[in-house]
């Protein structure tokens, strides 16, 4: 009995020693490590696969360059399937366990909003793409460690109203959205208010869910209201799916949508997706996406999504903001982040200290047309 | 003659508004039927799934949610076929069809026949085939990946046009081709030696094996026409709802199918997937999407506790 003990212990003493140093072996102090929560398997795994990869491009390159302050840039992927309860408990293990200095979040809100207190307490900061507003401020002032570094969801669905309004003259809308993704519902709220407050007319509102795949019902009742357009701001297969429909049973109206209707879209909706107007973070025949994606499709053989972009941005955000701060410590990299004013391949990111968001960055407007993307021009609504 | 002409623009007033009312009566007529149209279309794929995932559960008493999987199995690999012959619509469903017959014979081999051997408690078949259903789903995410795929528009997006209400044609072909697999199933079970072998197995598992039926064969053969109707549904699917790895968790609304309708019999699925389409559709419509699901869940609850053989009726117990 006393030899099995002295056996169980010295094979606890030896699994914990070699977990000690293999632990200390990895958080050695020639690498800068950073953290990156993404859904790497699950309903939106297509973006956080394009994002990391476009973290990978950026940190390589920084790497090639001979990385920050004499280190090398270190990724730390882990996948949150998509789920807000997953992608905490990521958080978390980076901070406490990895000791990242900054974590690149996901491109979704629903994991962006309940990570902000948490980013606060344990004050490591996050830069990644919540649209949501409540990823980055709440009722009494911002969130200090968590960075959005696109336009938000309300500026978003501003422009493509004011767009539909002022450029294409439409005036009665019907709206479609998921009430269970506060992203969809961030969009849909204030363009309803927009196009109210500026004269227009919201006939009818329609829901759906989370993993729905039948809209017919909905879409059956937006024919009967007889809109001059129908706004569709969901995740990209909701709207290939809307669209299939809604020209399924014969309503050929313009459909104004957000940044979710590029790639794949077309291919998911094929002829139903033409006539339709959205703005987006990104188009082909802009120069500096167009080298971007020579870079991108060089390094993984194959066409980048707009996430790939905005992780290649919030890497290079990053590694400024380590760069300025000039030592690995959290709260001084977030000071740093605070000063960005970078050009990346979105465009030119400036955060606002007020709310962490970048300021009227304008989007691109792009027009559905013979199952291809046509770039119309760059557009911010007017001040009123 | 003074009267006269005062009472005629009160005359024409109502004449108008009776007019307008039945504008908006047959405005509101026609969107009703656009809705049953839309729910029935629906209806008849729940249908097409209710009945593979019922035939099981009449042979071998429990619900089988790997059905799940074959669909998905069935919908990837036509979708592949499609890819590397350009086959045509046909073609295309009778790849997804023998590729989901196969992928439940293979099923049923691995998981179900060792259990069988053993002569496990049915907890264990049902835990054994969501094993089975959530498996596929992660070997396709791990194979082919998360990227959505989707079939073409094999027919054109023509709509068939009847006044206000319109139809896609791919819908109305896929309801069809539903309804004649489905009475093609009637037909062999009702007609042929191996569907009454099948429903021999159904109705009595021992005697029929003591009769001298060759039990095992049989149940092989039910899965694999079960596997038929999951890969062809798998492809209505997929040129519906898009080529994506959670596919298979659609199974759900066959399996709610199969509990309205009755789990005993043939027709019953058939029944309460119409039923399940239309009621969705109308729920939607009129009460909203939040509710819908909550409205479901409860009938069904009522139907388990009031009415547990379902529509058809046909007593069957343990539905697990």
């Amino acid at each position: 009995m006393n030899k099995l003990k002295v056996i169980v212990i010295l094979m606890t003493m030896l699994f914990l020693s070699v977990s000690l140093f293999s632990y200390s072996w990895g958080a050695g102090e020639e690498e800068i490590l950073v953290g990156n929560i993404q859904d790497m398997s699950a309903g939106t795994a297509i973006w956080g696969q394009n994002d990391t990869n476009g973290i990978l491009l950026a940190a390589e390159e920084i790497n090639a360059r001979g990385g920050i302050l004499g280190k090398k840039i270190k990724v730390i992927t882990y996948d949150t399937k998509g789920n807000p309860t997953e992608a905490i408990n990521a958080y978390n293990r980076l901070v406490d366990l990895d000791k990242v200095v900054a974590v690149l979040g996901p491109p979704t809100s629903n994991v962006g909003i309940p990570l902000a207190p948490i980013a606060e307490r344990k004050k490591v900061p996050v830069i990644g793409d919540f649209m949501d507003e409540r990823a980055t401020t709440h009722s009494r002032g911002v969130w200090n460690f968590m960075f959005l570094t696109e336009p938000s969801c309300s500026e978003q669905a501003e422009i493509a109203a004011s767009y539909a309004l002022k450029e294409l003259k439409l005036s009665k809308f019907a709206v479609i959205y998921n009430k269970a993704n506060s992203y969809s519902v961030k969009m849909a709220i204030p363009f309803m208010a927009y196009v109210i407050k500026h004269g227009g007319e919201i006939l009818i509102t329609e829901t759906y869910l989370f993993g729905d795949t039948e809209f017919r019902a909905q879409c059956t009742k937006i024919k009967n209201a007889s809109p001059e357009a129908v706004f569709v701001p969901g995740y990209v297969k909701d709207n290939a799916l809307i669209a299939k429909q809604l020209r399924g049973i014969g309503v050929d109206v313009p459909i104004i949508g957000n940044n979710s209707w590029y790639v794949p879209l077309i291919e998911l909706a094929g002829p139903a997706a033409n006539n339709t107007y959205f703005p987006n973070n990104m188009a082909t025949d802009i120069p500096r996406f167009q080298e971007f994606m020579k870079l991108y499709e060089k390094r993984f053989g194959m066409e980048p999504l707009i996430h790939a972009c905005m992780g290649y941005d919030n890497m290079n955000i990053l590694a400024e903001a380590i760069k300025k701060a000039g030592k690995l410590d959290p709260i001084a990299i977030k000071d740093a982040i605070e000063q960005t004013d970078h050009v990346g391949v979105t465009g030119r990111i400036k955060f606002n200290p007020q709310t962490h968001r970048p300021d009227r960055m304008p989007l691109v407007m792009l027009k559905i047309e013979n199952e291809e993307f046509v770039t119309l021009e760059e557009y911010l609504p007017p001040l009123d | 003659m003074c009267r006269e002409s005062c009472l005629y623009p009160f005359i024409l007033r109502r004449g108008v508004k009776a007019g307008l009312l039945l504008r908006n009566v047959k405005k509101e007529l026609e969107v009703f039927l656009q809705q049953l149209l839309n729910g029935l279309s629906c209806g008849g794929v729940y249908a097409l799934m209710a009945v593979g995932f019922g035939l099981i559960y009449n042979v071998l008493k429990f619900s089988n949610f790997s059905h799940g999987g074959v669909m998905l199995i069935g919908c990837y690999t036509a979708y592949f076929a499609f890819k590397i012959f350009h086959s045509s619509l046909f073609l295309t469903l009778l790849f997804g069809a023998i590729s989901g017959g196969l992928c439940a014979v293979i099923f049923e081999k691995l998981a179900i026949i060792p259990l069988r051997k053993r002569n496990a408690p049915k907890i264990y078949f049902f835990v054994n085939s969501i094993n089975g259903g959530l498996l596929s789903e992660y070997l396709i995410v791990a194979t082919v990946g998360v990227f959505f795929h989707t079939f073409p528009d094999f027919l054109g997006t023509t709509n068939i046009n009847i006044g206000q209400i319109s139809f896609s044609k791919l819908n109305l072909t896929m309801l069809i081709i539903s309804l004649i697999t489905l009475f093609g199933l009637m037909w062999y079970l009702y007609k042929t030696k191996y569907g009454r072998a099948i429903r021999a197995v159904a109705c009595d598992i021992n005697t029929t094996s003591l009769m001298g039926v060759d039990v095992n064969r049989v149940i092989s053969l039910t899965f694999f026409v079960s596997g038929l109707l999951g890969g062809l549904c798998g492809v209505f699917l997929g040129i519906n709802y898009t080529i994506y790895p959670q596919l298979g968790k659609l199974i759900v609304k066959g399996w709610m199918a199969s509990v309205i309708g009755g789990l005993g019999s043939l027709l019953g699925p058939v029944l309460g997937g119409i039923l399940l389409g239309v009621l969705e559709t109308f729920l939607t419509a009129y009460i909203g999407s939040s509710f819908t699901p909550i409205l479901e869940f409860i009938i069904l609850l009522m139907f388990l506790l009031i009415r547990p053989q379902g529509i058809a009726g046909v007593i069957v117990e343990e539905k697990a």
